[in-house]
C-alpha cells in the first residue's frame, strides 16, 4: 500500500464523476436563461440557488454538528433586511452598498450566533431548540412591530445599484435581453458557487472532521482532547454567516422584504423540509431538497387547481387544492418517519453497502 | 445508569432561595413607582388572569415533556385547533340566539360546553397524532422535534382548509361582558373564571403527579417499556392518554384564549407558543410548578410593561428569560 | 517482602478519593500512587470500582471528595479534554469509537487532536498527509491496516478493541489507562496486544495503569498490583506478594469470582 493511495483515502474514481456532475449542474444554471427565456423559469432557478445555500448552511448545523436551531431562518432574515435597509436609506445606491450589507449582516450574525452558542453550552439540546424557536418568533414580531426601522408588516422595497438595476437594459445577445435582472441572476450564481465551495471546504477541513466526530460520539471526541464547545461554536457562527449571505441574495432577487417573507417560522419549516428531503449531513442533498421544494411550490398549486377545476362545483375539492402546503406537511412527516436519511443519504447507504461488499 | 457525567449534588442553600423570592416579589412591586394603586391592582389582576391562560397552554407542553420526555412542537397547533373547536360551539349557540341574553350562570354553562368540546376535540386529535406519528419517535429527541414541526404544519393547514384563512370574531356569552368592582378595581368576570380554571388545573395536575402512581408508571415506561408491560400496565395506551391529556389542555387553553381575545385565526398558535415557550424555559422543562410560576411572571410583567411602554412588553419577557437562564440554566424549578 | 520504591513524584496519585452514586459509594477514600514509567495493574472482583477509578482519573466523573494529582499537579477539577491534552489517555472497557467513520479516520482524528490542527477550517484535511500515514502505521501495529477503509462499525468486536488501542497510541499519552484491553478478543489476537503493552513498558517513558482479569497476563507484565475491593485498596504490592496475600485470596473467593 503506498502513500498516494492512502492520502486519497475515500476513492478516486468517484471523485472525478462528482466533479463532472457539479460542473454540469453549474453549466445548466448558467445556460438555461438563454435556452428558455422565461421569467418564471429564471425565478425558480434563482430561488433554487439561494435556498440551496440557505439549506446547506442549515445542514452544516443540523447534519454535521447535530444542533437543531430554529433561529437559523432568522439569520436569513437578518441578511435580507441588512441589504434592504442599507439600499433603501442610501440616496444613491452603489455597488459598495452590497459589500456594506454583507459586512453588516455578517457582523450582526456573528454577535447573535455567539450569544446563541453561549446559551447552548449551558442548556440541553432540547432546551436549546425551544430557546431558538422563541428567539425566531421574537425576531418575526420585532420585524412587524419595530416599524420605524423595518417598515412593519408592509415591508420595504428598494432598487439595486448599477448594472443590477432591474429597469436597465444593457443590450441583447443571442435573442436574450441582458438586463439588470439577468445580471443579478449571474451574480447569485457566482456567489452561490463560491459559498457552496466554501462550505464543502469547511466540512472537509480538519475542523469539519471534528464536527462529524462530535455528531457520532461526543463523549469520545472530548476524550480525544477536543474541546467540543469551541468546535460547535465555530459551526454555529459559520453557518449563521452563510445563512445571512443567502438572505442578501434573496432580498436582491425580490428587491423587497417583509417580515413574513424572511422571518416567518414557515420559512424555517420549509428549510427543514428541504434538508430532510435531500438528507441531513450530505450538503449536496441541499440542492435536491431545494430543487424539489421550489419546483413543486411553483407548479403544484396550479396543477391542483386544474385538477380541482375538472369538478368545478366542488367547494371541498377547491379548498383542498388551495391548501397545497398541507401536502408538504404530510410529506414532511412521512420523510422524517420513513426516510430519515433523505435522498442523498439513502443513496449513500446503498453505495456504502456495495463498496463494503466489494472490499471484503 | 446511562449517564456518563455526574454532576455535583447541589447543596441546599435556604438563604439564597429565600432571597430569590424576596427580590422577585420586590421587582413586582416596582411598577408602583410609575402608577397609582388602582391601576396597579387592575393590571395585576389582568396579569394574573393572562398568566393563568398562558399556564393552561404551557401546562400541556410541560405535562407531555415532564412525563414522556417528548417535546411537542405541535402544541401550538393543538392550541389553535382547540380555539376553533370552542369557537364553533359558541358560534352554534350564537346562531341559536342564546349567547346575547345569557346570564352569568348560563354563560358559565356555555363556556363549559365550549371547553368540553375543545377538550374532546383536542384530546381526540392527540390520540390520533400519538397513535399515528409520535409513538414511532419515542426516545429520539431530534426526530420528535422534526416530526412535531411537520404535524403542526399539517394541522394548521387543515384548520385553514376547514375554517378558512381569515380572522373570525368569537361570540362571547353576555354574562362575561360584565364586571364587578372591588376597592375601585374593575374586574371582569371572565378573568375570575380564567384564574379559577388555571388554579384548578394546576391543583389537579399536582395531585395526579404527586399523589398517584401515574407519574412513576409513565416515567418507568420511558426508561423501559418491557418491564412496565410485564407488570400488567398497558403502557402504550397510558402514553397515548397522557399525550391526549396534554393536547386537551392545549385545546382548552385555546378556547379560553379565543374568548379572551374575542377572535381566532389560523396563525394564533404561533403567537402564543412564544409565551408558552418562555414560560416553560423560565420555569424549567417538565416542572408543572415551574410553569405555573413562570406563567404568572410572564403574565404580570407583560401587563405592567405593556401599560408603561407598550412596545417593550415582549422584549421584557425575553430579557427575563435570558436573565433567569444566566442565573439558573435549568430554569427556576428545573431538575437536571 | 520487596516493595517497589517510590522515590520520584508519582505520575498519578489519588488522595482520599471518593465518589458516591446516590447512596452507593463506588470508590471509598482511595489512596493510590503510581510510580512514573512503571506498569501498575488494578485487579478486583466485578463492581469493585476499577472502571469508576479510571473515570475519575480521566475526568469523566467528578469526585465527591478527595484529590487527583498528575505529576504532582492537582487536576481534580480539570475537564476531560484538558486531561487528555495534558497526557492522560485511556481506552474504554465498553468499546467507544466512532462507528460510522472509517477505521483510519478514527485514528487520524486522535492524531489530529494531538497535533492541534483541529481548529483549521480553511485547508483540506488531506493537506496533512503525515497524519494519515502515521495513522496507517499505527493500524499496522495493531494489525488492522488491511481494514483501514472499513467503517468502524463493521469490525468484529475484537477488531474494535484493537482500534481502541490504536486510538490510544495515537494520542501518545504519558499515562495510559487500559481498561480490560483484551476483553472479548479472540485468543490468537491477545499476544499481539500483550506485545504492544510490553513494548510500551520497555521504552520506560510511559506510565501504564492496567485493569485486567487475565491473571497470568498481569503477573507477567506488572511492576506492581493494586487490589480493589468495594472501592478500597486492600493490597498494593509486587506481583509475588499480591499472589500470596491472604486478604486478596479471600476477597476473590469471598466475592465468589473465580479466575483462570
Ligand atoms: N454512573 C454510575 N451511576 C451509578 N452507579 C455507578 C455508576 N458507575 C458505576 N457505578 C457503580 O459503581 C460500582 C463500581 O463499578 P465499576 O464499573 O467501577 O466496577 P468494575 O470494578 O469496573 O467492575 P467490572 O470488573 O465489572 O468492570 C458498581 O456497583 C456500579 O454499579
Ligand atoms: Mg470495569
Amino acid at each position: 500500500m503506498d502513500i498516494k493511495e492512502l492520502t486519497s483515502l475515500e476513492t478516486s474514481g468517484k471523485k472525478t464523476i462528482q466533479e463532472l456532475t457539479i460542473a454540469g449542474i453549474i453549466f445548466v444554471f448558467f445556460i438555461i436563461p438563454w435556452i428558455i427565456p422565461s421569467f418564471r423559469v429564471m425565478d425558480v432557478l434563482a430561488k433554487i440557488m439561494i435556498f440551496t445555500i440557505a439549506v446547506a448552511s442549515f445542514d452544516l448545523l443540523l447534519g454535521y454538528t447535530g444542533i437543531l436551531s430554529f433561529a437559523h431562518g432568522m439569520f436569513f432574515g437578518i441578511g435580507a433586511y441588512s441589504i434592504a435597509l442599507i439600499l433603501y436609506h442610501s440616496d444613491t445606491p452603489s455597488g459598495y452598498h452590497i459589500f456594506l450589507a454583507a459586512g453588516a449582516s455578517i457582523a450582526i450574525s456573528v454577535v447573535i450566533s455567539l450569544m446563541i452558542s453561549f446559551f447552548s453550552l449551558r442548556v440541553k439540546a432540547i432546551f436549546f431548540a425551544m430557546l431558538t424557536l422563541a428567539l425566531a418568533e421574537f425576531a418575526h414580531i420585532l420585524g412587524v412591530q419595530w416599524s420605524d426601522l423595518t417598515g412593519g408588516a408592509d415591508g420595504i422595497s428598494f432598487t439595486l445599484p448599477g448594472i443590477f438595476n432591474f429597469g436597465q437594459t444593457l443590450g441583447t445577445l443571442f435573442n436574450t435581453q441582458i438586463n439588470g435582472r439577468l445580471m443579478v441572476y449571474y451574480f447569485i450564481l457566482v456567489i452561490a458557487v463560491f459559498l457552496f465551495t466554501g462550505m464543502l471546504r469547511f466540512i472537509h477541513s480538519p475542523l469539519g472532521r471534528v464536527l462529524k466526530a462530535i455528531r457520532e460520539n461526543e463523549q469520545r471526541t472530548i476524550a480525544l482532547g477536543y474541546k467540543t464547545f469551541r468546535y460547535q461554536t465555530c459551526s454555529i457562527v459559520f453557518s449563521a454567516c452563510i445563512a445571512s449571505l443567502s438572505g442578501i441574495l434573496f432580498a436582491m432577487w425580490l428587491c423587497y422584504v417583509n417580515p413574513d417573507s424572511v422571518f416567518h417560522t414557515a420559512i424555517m419549516v420549509n428549510i427543514l423540509l428541504m434538508v430532510l428531503i435531500g438528507g441531513m449531513g450530505t450538503l449536496y442533498g441541499s440542492l435536491i431538497g431545494a430543487g424539489f421544494f421550489i419546483v413543486t411550490e411553483n407548479w403544484l398549486p396550479g396543477l391542483l387547481k386544474s385538477i380541482a377545476g375538472l369538478a368545478s362545483d366542488s367547494v371541498i375539492l377547491a379548498n383542498m387544492a388551495d391548501r397545497w402546503q398541507l401536502y408538504f406537511g404530510i410529506l414532511f412527516v412521512l420523510v422524517v418517519i420513513f426516510f430519515p436519511k433523505g435522498v442523498i443519504g439513502t443513496f449513500r447507504v446503498i453505495l456504502d453497502r456495495r463498496h463494503q461488499l466489494h472490499s471484503s | 445508569m446511562k449517564t456518563d457525567t455526574l454532576k455535583f449534588q447541589t447543596r441546599n442553600r435556604p438563604f439564597q432561595q429565600y432571597a430569590g423570592w424576596i427580590i422577585g416579589i420586590g421587582l413586582f412591586l416596582l411598577p408602583l413607582i410609575q402608577m397609582d394603586l388602582t391601576t396597579y391592582l387592575t393590571l395585576t389582576v389582568a396579569g394574573i388572569s393572562l398568566g393563568m391562560l398562558i399556564f393552561l397552554i404551557a401546562s400541556g407542553l410541560t405535562l407531555i415533556f415532564g412525563l414522556m420526555d417528548v417535546l411537542n412542537l405541535a402544541h401550538a397547533a393543538f392550541f389553535a385547533f382547540g380555539a376553533y373547536a370552542g369557537f364553533t360551539v359558541l358560534n352554534l349557540l350564537n346562531n341559536a340566539g342564546w349567547i346575547d341574553t345569557a346570564s352569568l350562570a348560563q354563560s358559565l354553562f356555555y363556556l363549559a360546553l365550549a371547553l368540553g368540546a375543545a377538550g374532546l376535540a383536542g384530546g381526540g386529535l392527540g390520540i390520533l397524532t400519538e397513535k399515528i406519528v409520535i409513538k414511532r419517535v419515542y426516545g429520539n429527541h431530534l426526530m420528535q422535534l422534526l416530526v412535531t414541526v411537520g404535524v403542526s404544519f399539517v394541522i394548521v393547514e387543515l384548520l385553514k382548509m376547514i375554517w378558512g384563512v381569515n380572522d373570525e370574531v368569537v361570540p362571547v356569552p353576555m354574562g362575561f361582558q360584565d364586571a364587578f368592582i372591588i376597592f375601585g378595581v374593575f374586574i371582569e368576570y371572565f378573568r375570575v373564571v380564567a384564574i379559577f380554571l388555571g388554579i384548578t388545573i394546576f391543583a389537579i395536575l399536582q395531585y395526579i403527579l404527586k399523589q398517584t402512581k401515574l407519574g412513576i408508571i409513565v416515567r418507568a415506561g420511558v426508561e423501559n417499556q418491557e418491564i412496565v408491560k410485564a407488570t400488567g400496565y398497558n403502557i402504550s395506551w397510558i402514553f397515548t392518554l397522557v399525550f391526549a391529556a396534554g393536547s386537551a389542555l392545549a385545546a382548552i387553553g385555546g378556547t379560553m384564549m379565543a374568548i379572551f381575545n374575542q377572535a381566532v385565526d389560523p396563525g394564533m398558535g404561533n403567537q402564543f407558543l412564544i409565551f408558552a415557550l418562555i414560560v416553560v424555559i423560565i420555569g424549567g422543562l417538565g416542572s408543572v410548578t415551574g410553569s405555573f410560576v413562570g406563567a404568572v411572571i410572564v403574565g404580570l410583567s407583560f401587563n405592567y410593561v405593556a401599560f408603561l411602554w407598550p412596545k417593550m412588553a415582549l422584549g421584557v419577557n425575553f430579557m427575563i428569560m435570558a436573565i433567569i437562564l444566566l442565573i439558573r440554566p435549568k430554569g427556576l424549578f428545573g431538575k437536571d | 517482602m520487596t516493595r517497589v520504591p517510590v522515590i520520584e513524584t508519582p505520575a498519578i496519585e489519588t488522595r482520599q478519593l471518593s465518589i458516591q452514586f446516590g447512596g452507593h459509594i463506588a470508590v471509598n477514600c482511595l489512596d493510590l500512587k503510581v510510580a512514573p514509567h512503571c506498569l501498575k495493574s488494578i485487579i478486583g472482583p466485578n463492581g469493585a470500582g476499577k472502571t469508576t477509578l479510571f473515570n475519575l482519573i480521566s475526568g469523566q466523573y467528578t469526585p465527591t471528595s478527595g484529590n487527583i494529582l498528575f505529576n504532582g499537579r492537582d487536576i481534580t477539577r480539570m475537564g476531560v479534554a484538558d486531561r487528555t491534552r495534558l497526557g492522560i489517555g485511556r481506552s474504554f472497557q465498553l468499546t467507544n469509537i466512532f462507528p460510522s467513520l472509517t477505521v483510519l479516520e478514527n485514528v487520524r482524528l486522535a492524531l489530529q487532536a494531538k497535533e492541534n490542527v483541529g481548529m483549521v477550517f480553511w485547508r483540506h484535511y488531506k493537506a496533512y498527509p503525515k497524519l494519515s500515514e502515521h495513522a496507517y502505521e499505527l493500524l499496522k501495529q495493531v494489525m488492522l491496516a488491511d481494514k483501514h477503509r472499513f467503517m468502524a462499525s463493521l469490525l468484529t468486536h475484537g477488531e474494535q478493541r484493537k482500534l481502541e488501542i490504536a486510538i490510544l497510541l495515537a494520542l501518545d499519552p504519558d499515562v495510559l489507562l487500559l481498561d480490560e484491553p483484551t476483553a472479548g478478543m479472540s485468543l490468537e489476537d491477545v499476544p499481539a496486544i500483550l506485545d504492544i503493552i510490553q513494548g510500551i513498558k520497555e521504552t520506560k517513558t510511559r506510565t501504564i495503569l492496567l485493569v485486567e482479569h487475565k491473571f497470568d497476563m498481569i503477573m507477567a507484565l506488572s511492576d506492581s498490583i493494586a487490589v480493589l475491593q468495594e472501592g478500597r485498596v486492600i493490597c498494593d504490592d509486587t506481583p509475588d506478594a499480591v499472589s500470596n496475600n491472604e486478604k486478596v485470596l479471600e476477597a476473590y473467593l469471598g466475592g465468589g469470582v473465580t479466575h483462570a
